[in-house]
């Protein structure tokens, strides 16, 4: 048993290689299975009870999505607000456009975290704890103010209206958790890995790229996937930054569904519905490499 | 120990900040200079222009709007690029872009909005294309600014009072009140009808709360004497002493804005509500009641003594240009869009908006309608601007003034109090 | 054998104390980072600040120095409230999705029926438009139609309807849920793939010697996921004390102010009241602030961790 213990706790490639063991919950008694039972469907219905009402709404008919008492359980159910859908195709060009803008943010965003939280965590320098602290305290202005200089900025370089101003804006915000989350994963991975390869020859660059990446393909992709939902959910930057040609879907469904007279109800709910799909498919299809993707990143001083 | 640490902490923190700084100097792009433009500047007649409307891109909205740009950008060889943004977002969004010069062309605009987008001092003055195009002098007002006509008007109206017939007539009520006491107790016997109906679907939350304002004109405030706040004064307190009185006693209902209030008119649980005619498809839209196009009945505002005139809000949209490149364009595009009689027409018959002109409204299909033309002569023809609009601030104090309606309606301050409070602070925004 | 007779402590992992060498290297690979963070953040954070001593109009031309005026307006005027209630948001939103996602994500460690399911149907939240979010909450809440009061009635639990969003009592928590469940499941979804780096030997162990179920969570689940926890709860801490449109959106800080904070302040000050100068004023004390709790926050897991 103390062998075990004292084992130096797994790096990525051994952990990878470990087959997964059973959870040392499966073992519980039956009190903890109902702990989590209870959890799940307290915390569970809090989840996904305003999920179902979004489903029960987008399939009510116009007349009745305002009375009250409400349906719980809509009685007339009705497709034409998901087929109307279909006919629009804006909301494609909107879909495509957050496909892109959120697709090259997570790519660059793991790019450049990734290179960031390697030297943070593998070299020793003069200014290290402060580009880490300058990197958190980046959020910490109101985002409000930022946005108008901003706007100037990229006025300035001509990028307004362009994916490139939404996919550096968005990058840049998901610096802090991307690279103190990255570092925390490479913190794992033991020098001597890096050792080795460098006494066969490896270029420092080599090194990350054939040794470092590999092992660390499950953080990148968690990084990948946030910076990819920050991108997904921006409204205001996406709005102010893009013109009509690169609107994304945020401020796309805001323009066509609330209006000035109307907001149109269950034309909102059914199209955030069906353009929340995809995303959640590709989530729970990247779930394994997800977890244990996130390893404890560590916030040391 | 740890202080010395936290110390050294807090330094670091000053220290990126400063190193921050330092790339900075190389970084700071140089502001772009722009020329202003004359209006004889070949520039100015380029046929490539923007323009930004929010009903361009609302369900409604859009295949009307666009049907007309379509229309003229093959008549006139024009090529219009459309820009659109949520209406809650429109104006600060549009602000930005004319703002950084980046809006060449035209753009639609709330009457309410005219004060704030005229500071930046970029609109064109539309005088001279105003004056010929047969507006009415009403709508014509809607879109100026200090004397100029910075916007020319797509279609005018006002925010009234519509009620639902079936529900006050079951009520009992069969002539509309002329006076607010006589008002109150309508509002009394519509409560009598139980079911949950709310008698007044009043605004109370703070993005329509503005609807006070004209209930305090009613009362006998002036709002604005030259550059002096009047909010206050004592009519105006105890206009908010009488809303609060029907908020106590469920004449009105809490939470409720214009989209709400439409919602529950909608459903019939509401008798009355304050809205422009633009509200009406949505209602009927949202409405179970296939009928109730018909039981719509816009009805003119009660006053405070009988004989009074009834006080109601300008509503509209109006059409700016920007000076500046394909401004000549863009002045005759906004002239032919809220102008040309088949243009107009078109925007009626699809969104029921009523036009600008007096050939617009004199048509058939305008004149007939008897929704729109009890509106106009009911609520319009008395209507007013709203005194703040001229300041770019108004929609701070648009807020003031909520904030404090509302802390007398949850009870933590005095109608008295609150009123002068927000007197002091809509003047503070004067300046 | 002593050794295994208690939990085994959390231990570092594998960072080097020296480092590796090639400082250029290392400057380099930060350079694509920091060149954003400059452009896009930096330059724009430092002109703001700047203009919290100008008086300054979003859409009149020129400014004026005026030195610490703006600020000792923004002092002078409901500052406390406004202090106050940003940090019960922030501390709200980020506490109790915390607990939520914390909850959920022991929960679905267990192996249960169908949590492959679950794991992905607890993200559905988050993925939804964070625009839509906001309103989704405000119908619910709704006084007059919302599905909370309908529901609610149907129970029994209130016989009339209730005006969440228009109580002053309400109002704030009612907000503070519908970010919550925005924001529960990323939380989830960290914690939950910190607890599966969480050695099962450490575990065994520990049960080997006895510790039940409640102690091994203590001694064992906890310290090893404290760094995770840690940055979980510091990013939400800034990230809520930035959030707006929830608010925005469902109550525009009413009921009479009281559910206004300082990043509704500054989006009113600046696009409503046009004041450029005040607004800054409201960053800079917003910063300085944060920076602050930050750096309390940071000295506390310090601490804990020296222990």
């Amino acid at each position: 048993m103390t062998t075990t213990l004292d084992t130096p706790v797994l790096a990525g490639e051994e952990r990878e290689a470990r087959p997964r063991r059973r959870s040392p919950l499966d073992r519980e008694r039956p009190a903890v299975r109902v702990a989590a039972w209870v959890t799940i469907i307290v915390f569970g219905g809090f989840a996904l009870l305003p999920v179902y009402w979004m489903l029960a709404t987008a399939l009510t008919p116009d007349g009745k999505v305002f009375a009250y008492p409400p349906a719980l359980f809509p009685a007339d159910v009705t497709f034409e607000h998901f087929a109307s859908l279909a006919g629009n195709s804006q909301l494609f060009d909107y879909l495509v456009n957050s496909a892109i803008v959120s697709g090259v943010t997570a790519v660059l965003s793991v790019i450049v975290s990734a290179y960031m939280a390697y030297s943070f965590s593998k070299y020793r320098y003069r200014g290290r704890r402060s580009l880490m602290y300058l990197v958190l305290s980046s959020q910490m202005f109101p985002q409000a103010l930022l946005l108008v200089t901003l706007y100037a900025v990229f006025d300035a370089y001509d990028l307004l209206n362009t994916y490139t101003a939404l996919v550096l804006s968005f990058t840049t915000f998901t610096l802090p958790l991307c690279v103190w989350m990255l570092k925390g994963f490479f913190d794992t991975i033991p020098d001597s890995l890096i050792e080795a390869a460098r006494i066969d020859g490896a270029s420092q660059l080599r090194i990350i790229h054939s040794v470092i990446v590999p092992l660390s393909v499950p953080g990148l992709v968690a990084a990948g996937l946030f910076a990819f939902v920050r991108g997904w959910n921006d409204f205001i930057f996406a709005l102010t930054l893009a013109g009509p040609d690169k609107q994304t879907l945020p401020p796309g469904l805001a323009n066509t569904y609330l209006g000035e007279a109307q907001t149109a109800w269950p034309e909102l709910m059914a199209a955030s519905l069906v353009v929340s799909l995809p995303v959640v498919i590709a989530f729970i299809a990247l779930q394994r490499f997800l977890v244990g993707g996130i390893t404890a990143g560590a916030v040391k001083g | 120990m740890t202080t010395a640490y936290s110390r050294r902490r807090m330094l670091q923190f000053l220290g990126a900040a400063g190193l921050g700084a330092a790339g900075l100097a190389a970084c700071a792009p140089a502001p772009k200079e722009t020329e202003p433009l004359a209006a004889d500047d070949p520039k100015a007649n380029e046929k490539t222009f923007s323009f930004a409307s929010w009903t361009l891109n609302e369900e409604a909205g859009k295949p009307v709007v666009q049907g007309l740009l379509d229309t003229i950008t093959t008549k006139d060889g024009l090529t219009v690029n459309p820009v659109s943004y949520p209406y809650n977002e429109y104006l600060n969004q549009l602000t930005l872009q004319v703002r950084g010069d980046k809006l060449v062309g035209a753009a639609q605009l709330d009457i309410a909005w005219l004060g704030a987008l005229a500071a930046l001092g970029k609109l064109r003055d539309l005088g001279d294309a105003a004056k010929d195009g047969g507006y009415t002098s009403t709508a014509l007002e809607s879109g100026q600014y200090e004397g100029k006509q910075l916007g020319l008007p797509w279609t005018t109206g006002a925010i009234g009072l519509v009620t639902n017939k079936e529900l006050l007539s079951r009520a009992g009520i069969t002539e509309f009140p002329e006076t607010i006491e006589d008002f109150e107790a309508a509002l009394v016997e519509l409560k009598g009808l139980g079911g949950g109906v709310v008698p007044y679907a009043a605004s109370t939350k703070v993005a329509q709360l503005k609807d006070i304002l004209f209930w305090m004109k009613t009362f006998g405030c002036t709002l604005l004497d030259g550059d002096r706040v009047t909010i206050g004064d004592d009519a105006s307190v105890e206009a908010v002493t009488w809303y609060k009185k029907l908020y106590d006693q469920k004449l009105i209902a809490p939470d409720v804005d214009r989209f709400d209030a439409r919602a529950l008119f909608g459903q019939g649980r509401a008798a009355i509500y304050d809205d422009a005619i633009v509200g009406k498809g949505a209602v009927i839209k949202d409405s179970p009641d296939k009928q109730l196009a018909d039981k719509l009945d816009p009805v003119a505002r009660p006053v405070l003594k009988s004989g009074d005139d009834p006080q109601a809000q300008l509503w509209g949209h109006v059409i700016v240009v920007v000076e500046g490149e394909a401004a000549n364009t863009a002045t005759s595009f906004a002239r032919w869009l809220t102008s040309d009689q088949a243009a107009t027409d078109e925007f009626f018959a699809k969104l029921a908006l009523p036009p600008t002109t007096e050939k617009g409204l004199a048509s058939d299909a305008v004149a007939n309608d008897p929704f729109t033309k009890a509106f106009s002569e009911r609520i319009t023809k008395t209507a007013s601007q709203n005194p703040f609009w001229r300041f770019p601030e108004y929609a701070q104090m648009e807020t003031v003034i909520a904030e404090q309606v509302q802390a007398v309606l949850i009870g933590s301050s005095s109608p008295a109090d609150a009123m002068t409070t927000a007197g002091e602070q809509v003047q503070a925004l004067v300046k | 054998m002593t050794t295994a007779t208690r939990p085994a402590p959390p231990r570092k992992q594998g960072t080097p104390a020296q480092g590796l060498s090639g400082g250029a290297f290392a400057i380099l690979l930060v350079l694509p980072g920091l060149a954003l963070l400059v452009a896009v953040v930096l330059y724009p954070l430092i002109s703001s600040l700047v203009t919290a001593f100008f008086e300054q109009s979003l859409v009149e031309p020129g400014r004026r120095f005026v030195g610490l005026e703006n600020i000792r307006a923004v002092l002078d005027s409901d500052f406390l409230p406004l202090l106050r209630q940003t940090l019960v948001f922030t501390v709200g939103t980020t506490l109790v999705p915390f607990v939520i996602g914390f909850a959920l994500a022991l929960a679905l460690n267990t192996r249960i029926r169908g949590r492959g399911f679950l794991r992905g149907a607890f993200l559905l939240p988050w993925l939804v438009p964070a625009v839509v979010t906001s309103f989704l909450w405000m119908w619910i809440f709704n006084a007059n139609y919302g599905v909370a009061n309908g529901v609610l009635e149907a129970l029994g639990i209130v016989d009339e309807p209730e005006a969440w969003l228009s109580s002053p009592g309400t109002a704030m928590a009612a907000v503070i849920i519908a970010k919550t469940w925005a924001s529960f499941p990323w939380m989830m979804v960290m914690l939950l793939a910190g607890l599966q780096t969480v050695p099962p030997e450490l575990h065994e162990a520990a049960q080997v010697d006895g510790a039940g179920t409640i102690r091994r969570f203590r001694s064992v689940t906890v310290p090893h996921l404290r760094g995770i926890i840690g940055l979980v709860l510091l990013l939400e801490l800034i990230w809520n004390f930035q959030h707006f449109d929830t608010i925005y959106v469902m109550t525009g800080g009413g009921p009479a102010g009281t559910t206004e904070t300082f990043a509704v302040a500054v989006y009113d000050t600046f696009y409503k009241g046009h004041d450029l100068g005040r607004a800054g004023a409201i960053g800079l004390l917003w910063m300085v602030l944060l920076l602050v709790l930050v750096v309390g926050y940071l000295r506390v897991v310090d601490r804990e961790e020296k222990a």
